[in-house]
């Protein structure tokens, strides 16, 4: 994992203080791969346009959201967008099959920006390293976007494992994706 | 909050699994507790790395206007008889500001760009190819080191934007575009694998390819 840089850092530090210049800098940052992780969630151009400009909005509504010890800025943006996104597809109650999703590949040629086979076939990788339980239960939660109580529910396993499951899962998979020395 | 259970919460919550009345709790709480935001933190950059490698699409113009109206400052009433002064001030002054606020902002942005590709060249041992026209007085060069971990490509001559594209089992994957500032154009390419052959593109049109030796 990359280590921020100094300019990365004293973002975070005005973006944390609320800065209107430091959310505007932030987005155009990551403008891309925010709206490009709505856009794999809701699989919808419009919707995820919506999707990334209400988690903006919600943020600069919300001035404490963001503290810079809670670590990378991008990160955090990341996963508002991403929840944001997840909890709009709930009330559509529009799910992806987990099958589609791994095997899905980009439509929209004229929107892409990057779409190398070979990136999505190290996150495969990293998922196919996992144990069976642990495999399931992060790939009903990031793919599907289902909730501990669901997942638990279609695994039938105990609501704790199912946590203990994700929470290893996740690191696992990360540990993976880190050690092959990919950038980002 | 920091029970021996809260680093399986942050993965739920980082990973969107929690349902929407505990993320709000938790929410509320990481306002209060430096501890367990550091803790959600780590799994928002796990989250965050697996994410990053799905595929990428350019941000819509229409998305980023939105976003830039909803960022900027709300703007006071104003007197009728200011429209004029206003309107008068924006020709002489504004208007060029802002033109050159934007090629400022995009000036910038490649500014980092290069500043991390001349990193990159000043520290690590590299190979340079050179792309062969297919017609034209343009020259282009690639520099990449023998694990494929980045790329830098440089274009001299281009009167415009060309597209960079990666050519392999018989397939093109566009990787981005090399933009001219002044004589010369750069594209800096983080990767995390060797790529053989590139070419660059004017619209659907090869006009230059490299073959990358390692």
């Amino acid at each position: 994992m990359a280590r921020a840089s100094g300019d990365e850092e004293a973002l975070a530090v005005a973006f944390a203080a609320h800065e209107r210049w430091a959310f505007a800098r932030a987005y155009r940052e990551y403008a891309s791969l925010l709206y490009s992780v709505a856009y794999n969630v809701l699989s919808n151009s419009e919707e995820a346009q919506d999707c990334v400009a209400d988690a903006i909005a919600r943020l600069w509504r919300s001035p404490s959201a963001y503290s810079s010890g809670r670590g990378s800025l991008r990160s955090f943006l990341v996963v508002c967008v991403r929840n944001e996104a997840i909890s709009r597809r709930r009330r559509q109650s529009r799910r992806l099959r987990l099958e589609e999703r791994l095997a899905a590949m980009p439509v929209e040629h004229q929107e892409l920006e990057v779409a190398d086979p070979i990136e999505r076939d190290r996150v495969r990788r990293a998922f196919a390293k996992l144990p069976d339980d642990q495999r399931a239960a992060v790939a009903l939660a990031f793919y599907e976007g289902k909730t501990h109580t669901e997942i638990a529910s279609e695994l039938n396993a105990p609501l704790g494992t199912i946590k203990s499951r994700i929470s290893h899962g996740l690191r696992k998979i990360a540990a993976s994706l880190g050690s092959e020395g990919g950038e980002r | 909050m920091t029970d021996a259970h809260f680093g399986e919460r942050a993965a739920l919550y980082a990973l969107g699994a929690l349902d929407a009345t505990e993320s709000a709790a938790l929410e509320a709480h990481l306002r209060v507790c430096a501890e367990c935001a550091k803790l959600v933190g780590e799994a928002e950059r796990d989250v965050d790395t697996i994410a990053s490698l799905e595929t990428r699409r350019r941000a819509p113009e229409a998305l980023t206007n939105r976003v830039e109206r909803l960022l900027a400052p709300a703007r006071q009433p104003q007197a009728p008889w200011r429209f004029a002064a206003v309107a008068a001030a924006f020709l002489i002054g504004i208007l060029p500001s802002a033109y050159l606020w934007e090629r400022n902002r995009v000036m910038q942005d490649a500014m980092l760009s290069q500043s991390a590709a001349m990193d990159r060249l000043a520290t690590t041992a590299h190979r340079t190819a050179s792309f062969r026209p297919a017609g034209g007085a343009l020259a282009a060069d690639v520099m990449y080191p023998s694990d494929g971990s980045w790329y830098v490509i440089v274009v001299r001559g281009a009167s415009h934007a060309l597209h960079v594209a990666w050519m392999h089992d018989g397939a093109q994957t566009m990787l981005g575009d090399v933009v001219p500032h002044g004589r010369v154009a750069m594209l800096y390419l983080p990767k995390s694998h060797r790529m053989e052959q590139l070419a660059l593109m004017d619209g659907p049109r090869v006009v230059a390819q490299a073959q990358l030796p390692y």
